[in-house]
């Protein structure tokens, strides 16, 4: 397994459950004041900045030469086609929002739908990456 | 649908039995990329395709065929 899938699978685990927890706690305790989501969110990204860099800093450190390299025509290849796999997903999110921003939800709905799309999107990319390197290309 | 077929591992064998990590280095990609060209999975760039072929100091078509399914 490449350096490069390896870090695209610790972006998926750590996004998904990271933010996995901040999403639930969202839905779980929504009636709070805003200064918990505010805070929430601070954490998850503290917590997501943390989670990846120990993570590809051991990954590095067990194969120092692949996470040498540098990119290579494939790899440049396969996160275009990522990029564009997950724009259509932030696109048609980002579509869904304006729709469902007509009626009218409170800012803190239409922040974390935001986020949610956002989220998601780099999941799409980084899972799709993960796709095309079991498949070769 | 056609397809690019190849004969790196042969000419590997050849070239002193070297291995696709002394491949990656001379052409400047990685090991994972080698191992999907060889196996038919990647098309590589024009200029990856002549740096292989270079390598093993024969023709573009020596190394690579095109076969278009038939």
């Amino acid at each position: 397994m490449s350096f490069r899938e390896k870090t695209a699978w610790i972006s998926v685990l750590s996004m998904s459950g990271i933010y996995g927890i901040y999403f639930w706690s969202v839905v779980h305790y929504g009636s709070r004041a805003r200064g918990f989501h505010l805070g929430g969110l601070l954490g998850t990204i503290v917590a997501l900045v943390v989670v990846q860099v120990v993570l590809t800093v051991a990954v590095a450190i067990f194969s120092p030469k692949d996470a040498k390299a540098p990119c290579d025509e494939r790899d440049k290849l396969i996160a275009l086609r990522s990029m564009r796999f997950a724009y259509s997903g932030l696109a048609t999110g980002i579509a869904l929002a304006c729709f469902f921003s007509g009626f009218d939800p409170p800012i803190v709905f239409n922040m974390n739908a935001l986020l949610f799309i956002l989220v998601t999107a780099e999941i799409m990319r980084s899972a799709y990456q993960i796709v095309q390197y079991r498949r070769g290309a | 649908m056609g397809a690019i077929r190849n004969e790196i591992r042969r000419l590997r064998f050849e070239h002193g039995e070297m291995t696709q990590q002394e491949l990656a280095e001379k052409i400047h990609v990685t090991r994972q990329t080698v191992n999907a060209i060889e196996q038919g999975k990647y098309s590589p760039s024009l200029e990856t395709a002549f740096r292989i072929s270079a390598v093993f100091g024969q023709p573009l078509e020596s190394v690579f065929h095109y076969s278009d399914g038939e």
